[in-house]
């Protein structure tokens, strides 16, 4: 089968598209993808007769853009590895992608982010309270009635007062550890329950 | 053509596509149920025996995920065209997902069928 040289540069020029776009996946994999829409393209362009530019052109507009095909890939196979996964940055990465697809994804990777950071800092407190007694810990302060989770690097707050002195350490270290967990299941169950399904739908 | 009219068959639209999309995982095991083929014979099979293709690159990642879901096998076939195909058959648990997905697509169908009647005869 003969094809010309411009309508093998077009080819040429999507499958590298399409590679660029699947580079999250591994090598064997990819190239998998990629020849098989190779594949198919001389296929679908031979199949009136001889490959021409115009069926090439027809062809490849046929199967969308190489970036939507490849995102189409890449989103899969995301989607099943976070249904597996039990990598806190996994879960992060696939919610950072739903993220991008949908309203719902935007809302459940915030929740996420904000129940990482405080049981990031939760922790962080209890195992800075050794090294600063006197200035870390959940502080009442008395200007505007609020509460603060200090870290013990500024000076005392003036008229604050500690609430749970050397408690923070056990209970820093448990609630933090609890609520990462926490998200990080909120994370699988939303991919599961609620990207999953989404995705069905949007295929 | 007034807006509600222009609304109601946006909507309709909508709601095709998501039943086409829908239906489109049990038309691909369909088209594999009497054998082998590759990418471009179950898309030629779509068009000719279902009017369910929406885009020619919706496919193939459907194909690839339900070999990661172990419903499909492929494996790479040289050919005479001068370049190797890449062929899909059904696996056991394929065939039973197959199976399954068309009795409750067959039930779910006679049930609506009899619901819909007064409507077919008004459209008539």
């Amino acid at each position: 089968m003969t094809v010309p040289t411009d309508a093998q540069q077009q080819i040429d020029a999507y499958l590298e598209a399409l590679r660029k776009g699947l580079r999250e996946l591994s090598d064997p994999e990819a190239r998998d993808i990629v020849e098989e829409i190779r594949s198919h393209i001389l296929d679908k362009a031979a199949m009136a007769g001889e490959i021409t530019n115009a069926r090439v052109t027809a062809t490849l507009s046929s199967l969308g853009s190489p970036q939507e095909l490849a995102r189409q890939y890449t989103t899969d196979d995301l989607l099943n590895r976070a249904q597996r996964a039990r990598s806190p940055l996994l879960i992060l990465r696939s919610l950072f992608r739903w993220a991008s697809l949908s309203f719902g994804g935007f809302w459940v990777l915030l929740f996420s982010l904000v129940g990482y950071f405080l049981a990031g800092a939760f922790s962080l407190c209890a195992l800075l309270k050794p090294l600063h007694p006197q200035t870390a810990g959940l502080w009442h302060l008395p200007d505007g009635d609020t509460y603060s989770l200090r870290l013990g690097f500024g000076p005392v707050p003036a008229g604050g007062r500690e609430m749970l002195g050397w408690w923070i350490v056990p209970l820093g270290l448990i609630g933090g550890s609890g609520l990462a967990l926490l998200t990080f299941h909120f994370g699988v169950w939303s991919i599961r329950q609620l990207w999953k399904p989404y995705r069905a739908r949007k295929r | 053509m007034a807006r509600s009219q222009l609304q109601t068959s946006s909507d309709a639209e909508n709601w095709e596509v998501q039943l086409r999309k829908g239906s489109l995982e049990l038309a691909i095991l369909a088209t594999l149920w009497d054998g082998r083929h590759y990418g471009l014979e179950i898309l030629r099979r779509l068009e000719s025996d279902s009017d369910l293709l929406l885009s020619e690159g919706t496919v193939y990642p459907l194909l690839n995920r339900l070999r990661v879901l172990g419903l499909v096998d492929s494996e790479w076939v040289e050919s005479d065209s001068g370049h190797p195909r890449k062929y899909y058959r059904l696996t056991a648990a394929g065939r039973r997902r197959a199976l399954e997905m068309s009795r409750i697509w067959a039930r779910f169908s006679a049930s609506l069928s009899t619901l819909l009647a007064p409507l077919e005869k008004e459209r008539k």
